[in-house]
């Protein structure tokens, strides 16, 4: 994209901007309405060239000095004594990371000029647009910690910025500059009398404003902000108004859920509402984001490095390519320690392809076309590319389960940690889960009486909502042209309900505490052998012959399954106690049973648990169909029937604790 | 070059408010090289290139480019002559690398914007070679990208004038037009949300 120089543009009208294709973006102002046009000298020495931007404060320009040189001046239309004064302190500030001042003028009408450095490179800001998901973890460090430098010598000299923005900050020649500090005082003290101007940075207002604080807190406060919006995308708080997101600064906790580790705690710690629980100083917060090597005192050879790949060409997409994504993998896997290479590449991959067709110039009609094409090839081959996709799928289970033991034999430590996952799935659900920060877990934790009759209305539930999914699979086989004996309906209807029960009644032990996973997933699995008995019990009773893929069954137990499986391709108690065991120790059923999961019915949760009993069906060579209907079943009627607490009301209680 | 001039000379810097500055060349042939007071270099960039480094050229639907000294197309020497499409990374001497946009599939207008920490001399954010048309616009097929504008501006050729076209009203130099104006060497133009400014750039001494 073009450069946009020393762009000051009002954040209010850009609540959906970030999810709008490039270059729709509206504005409530164009670009036009300068004051100057290019060609005239209000100030003796300079020509204007074209303006940059305009603010509540005034407006930028280029220009030109006579001899040459380029440079940004801004123009200052109200001029107090004391808010020169406090631009004066900084006239003279030096540091890699900060917009250099050159000198303050007045003009022949009264008018204060800043002189300053023009930068010709990108703001964050325009950076931001181009990634409406968040920038590549390697350029989100560079831009951080060269920000976090700049602003770490501004309080070591005692001036606080107070309106750190991604429109303020900029990358030329590789390096990130922060700019408009010395005018910071000047507009937060109008912002304070409720003047319009406070509208362009509510996004990074740490919530002390309301109460007349403006101290270092304040920057480590937007620090945080922006570095939210550099790995997500967007703000940490947004809304339709002005209000909103000042309400939500001052109440709202931020959804910190995407941002993985080590980076998920910084920005928690820094958007704190209260000031003196953030970080202290700007360097305390940069070294616990860590990347040591790339901190801003590498800033220099920084540019000739990696940001110069990155920053110095500008306007390709093309060029974040093999060497940026060669140190940006390194650094990613000092990020997710925990996570597997081959995880972290594909989701790497993906993520650049992603980003890749976002910002394609390509016509959307030739995108909508080129997304057909897929489909259709997808649906022509699907034949050939399930299996194998299966295959990779279970191989990687393996490859997975092998590490796994692995690592917990061999570094005990990470295991520990929430984000550690025995398979790819539980990635997901671990993040998700940790949203039950254990702030706000102490709230849940119930009276005995309360849980016990919280208990039985989520069995009578689960009893309800088990029986509309029989219905349901019932029509779905229908559809398919296989009709149901009265007693395998029965069977069905049993068989998940028992599940289903078995899985709510362990999770209201384990609600509101932590508990060792290993133990869990155990428990779970003892409780799966005594399911696959009554499931097996059932059958007995009910008469129920499973019908079974014959060939399949003949050929695969003879020589892979134990004879005592199977008798005349019949499954036998040991091969119910064998798959519904699997079936619950494998996956994590109390997170399904969970009040603070993320959604009360999670699709994705669905889908894993029913991939799953496929994938342990055909292991155990059980019945596919069956094992599967009874994992979808139990999955929907658990998450259905068991409490949960929606997000807007978990901060309820912390806050009730906190007054 | 004299204010009264109606035709703007064929090259000149245009001034977008708010988006960027750019320098315009509307003839044929284009020499590329180090800007100075002999040289006659069309597009001068600030390098260690040579004062008639390469030459671009319109050729019917196309650009061509010419290699007087060291240059590359996609990593490939130019020997003598090379095509150029929308996309076309090209290597001028040691370290200047550029790249060839044509934004627009039905104009023959292309811009040439720096990949390298090069720029023209005078400053500019990208050259623009001009041909018949050019969109100023918030789309991504836009010549230059103006985010933040809600309607397209086009300024096109006709008969050696110069014309600026956008729906509804707008100023010239103070004049307003609807629809369409022309265009003085020296122009500025106001309308809802934009403004820009034409300003010619002389030739010091022009050996041709």
């Amino acid at each position: 994209m073009f450069s946009q120089g020393i762009a000051v543009q009002e954040r209010l009208g850009d609540t959906g901007d970030h999810a709008m294709p490039l270059g729709e973006k509206s504005s409530p102002r164009g670009g036009g309405l300068f004051q100057y046009a290019s060609g005239t000298r209000p100030l003796g020495g300079y020509v204007i060239k074209r303006g940059v931007g305009s603010g509540g404060f005034g407006e930028v320009y280029y220009a030109i000095s006579d001899a040459g040189k380029e440079v940004a001046l801004k123009l200052i239309r109200r001029n107090l004594d004391t808010e020169l004064r406090g631009m004066r302190q900084c006239l003279n500030l030096k540091h890699p990371n900060l917009l250099s001042l050159h000198d303050i003028r007045q003009d022949d009408s009264g008018d204060t000029w800043v002189v300053m450095e023009y930068m010709s490179g990108e703001c964050l800001e325009t950076e931001l647009a181009d990634h409406p998901q968040g920038l590549p973890l390697q350029d989100a460090l560079v831009w951080f910690h060269g920000i976090a430098a700049g602003v770490a010598y501004l309080h070591d000299h005692g001036i606080v910025h107070r309106d750190l923005k991604p429109g303020n900050i900029f990358c030329d020649e590789g390096v990130v500059k922060v700019g408009d500090y010395g005018l910071s005082k000047f507009i937060s003290c109008s912002r304070r009398s409720g003047h319009t101007e406070s509208i362009g940075t509510i996004h990074y207002m740490a919530p002390e404003v309301a109460h007349g604080r403006y101290g270092k807190e304040l920057d480590i406060y937007a620090l945080g902000a922006i570095l939210y919006e550099l790995l997500t995308g967007h703000v940490p708080f947004d809304g339709e108004s002005v209000g909103e997101v000042l309400m939500k600064h001052l109440t709202a906790q931020p959804d910190v859920s995407k941002i993985a580790e080590p980076y998920r705690s910084v920005v928690a710690r820094a958007l704190e509402k209260d000031p003196a629980r953030r970080f202290a100083t700007v360097g305390e917060m940069a070294t616990a984001v860590g990347g040591g090597e790339q901190r801003a005192g590498g800033g220099e050879q920084r540019a000739g490095g990696a940001t110069e790949q990155r920053f110095g060409e500008r306007g390709t997409e093309s060029i974040d390519g093999q060497d940026g994504r060669a140190t940006g993998g390194h650094n990613d896997s000092d990020a997710y320690t925990d996570q597997e290479p081959i995880a972290l590449f594909v989701a790497l991959q993906l993520q650049k392809l992603r980003q890749r067709w976002q910002q394609s110039s390509l016509h959307p009609g030739a995108k909508r076309l080129i997304v057909a094409v897929c489909i259709l090839l997808f649906l022509v081959t699907a034949e050939i590319v399930l299996p194998l996709t299966m295959l990779a799928l279970i191989a990687y289970g393996g490859y997975r389960m092998i590490r796994f033991v692995y690592r917990l034999c061999f570094c005990p430590i990470p295991i520990a940690s929430p984000t550690v996952a025995a398979f790819p799935v539980t990635v997901v659900k671990a993040s998700r889960v940790s949203v039950s920060s254990e702030a706000s877990i102490p709230a849940f934790v119930i009276k005995p009486l309360v849980r016990v009759t919280d208990l039985i209305g989520s069995l009578l539930v689960a009893a309800a909502v088990t029986a509309a999914m029989c219905v349901v699979m019932l029509l779905i086989l229908g559809y398919r042209g296989v009709s149901l004996q009265i007693e395998q309906c029965a069977w069905l209807y049993l068989v998940s309900l028992a599940g289903a029960w078995f899985v709510l009644i362990t999770a209201k032990f384990w609600e509101g505490s932590r508990g060792e996973r290993m133990v869990r997933h155990f428990i779970l699995m003892t409780i799966g052998l005594g399911l696959g008995l009554v499931a097996f019990g059932m059958a007995e009773v009910l008469l129920v012959r499973l019908p079974i893929d014959h060939d399949l069954a003949n050929r695969a137990a003879a020589h892979w399954v134990p004879p005592v499986f199977y008798q005349d391709s019949r499954p036998m108690a040991m091969a119910y106690m064998a798959a519904f065991a699997t079936l619950l120790g494998v996956l994590r059923w109390w997170q399904d049973a969970d009040p603070l999961r993320s959604t009360r019915l999670s699709l994705w949760s669905l889908l894993v648990t029913v991939v799953f009993a496929y994938i342990i069906a055909t292991a155990w060579q059980f019945p596919k169909p069956w094992l599967m209907m009874v994992a979808g079943c139990m999955s929907v009627s658990v998450q259905l029937s068991s409490p949960w607490v929606p997000t807007y009301a978990r901060l309820r209680p912390q806050r009730k604790t906190t007054v | 070059m004299a204010l009264s001039d109606t035709k703007p000379a064929d090259r000149f810097m245009l001034w977008v408010d708010a988006v960027g500055g750019y320098w315009v060349c509307l003839a044929d042939e284009l020499i590329v090289g180090q800007p100075g007071d002999c040289g006659g270099a069309d597009i001068p960039i600030l390098a260690d290139i040579s004062s008639r480094h390469a030459r671009i050229r319109r050729d019917g639907e196309g650009y061509l480019i010419d290699a007087f000294r060291e240059v590359r197309v996609g990593g490939r020497p130019v020997d003598p002559t090379e095509l150029l499409t929308d996309g076309s990374r090209i290597e001028i001497g040691p370290s200047v690398k550029l790249q060839m946009r044509r934004a627009h599939p039905l104009s023959l207008t292309a811009r040439l914007d720096f990949l390298s920490r090069h720029r023209t001399q005078p400053p500019a954010d990208a050259v623009l070679l001009l041909a018949d048309s050019c969109v100023l616009g918030p789309r991504p097929q836009s010549h230059i990208v103006c985010r933040d504008w809600t309607r397209e501006v086009i300024l096109f050729r006709h008969d050696e004038k110069f014309y600026c076209h956008a729906a509804g009203y707008f100023e010239i130099d103070g004049v307003v037009c609807k629809i369409r104006g022309q265009l003085q060497a020296n122009s500025r133009v106001i309308g809802e949300g934009f403004s820009f400014s034409l300003e010619p750039v002389e030739r010091k001494s022009v050996v041709d």
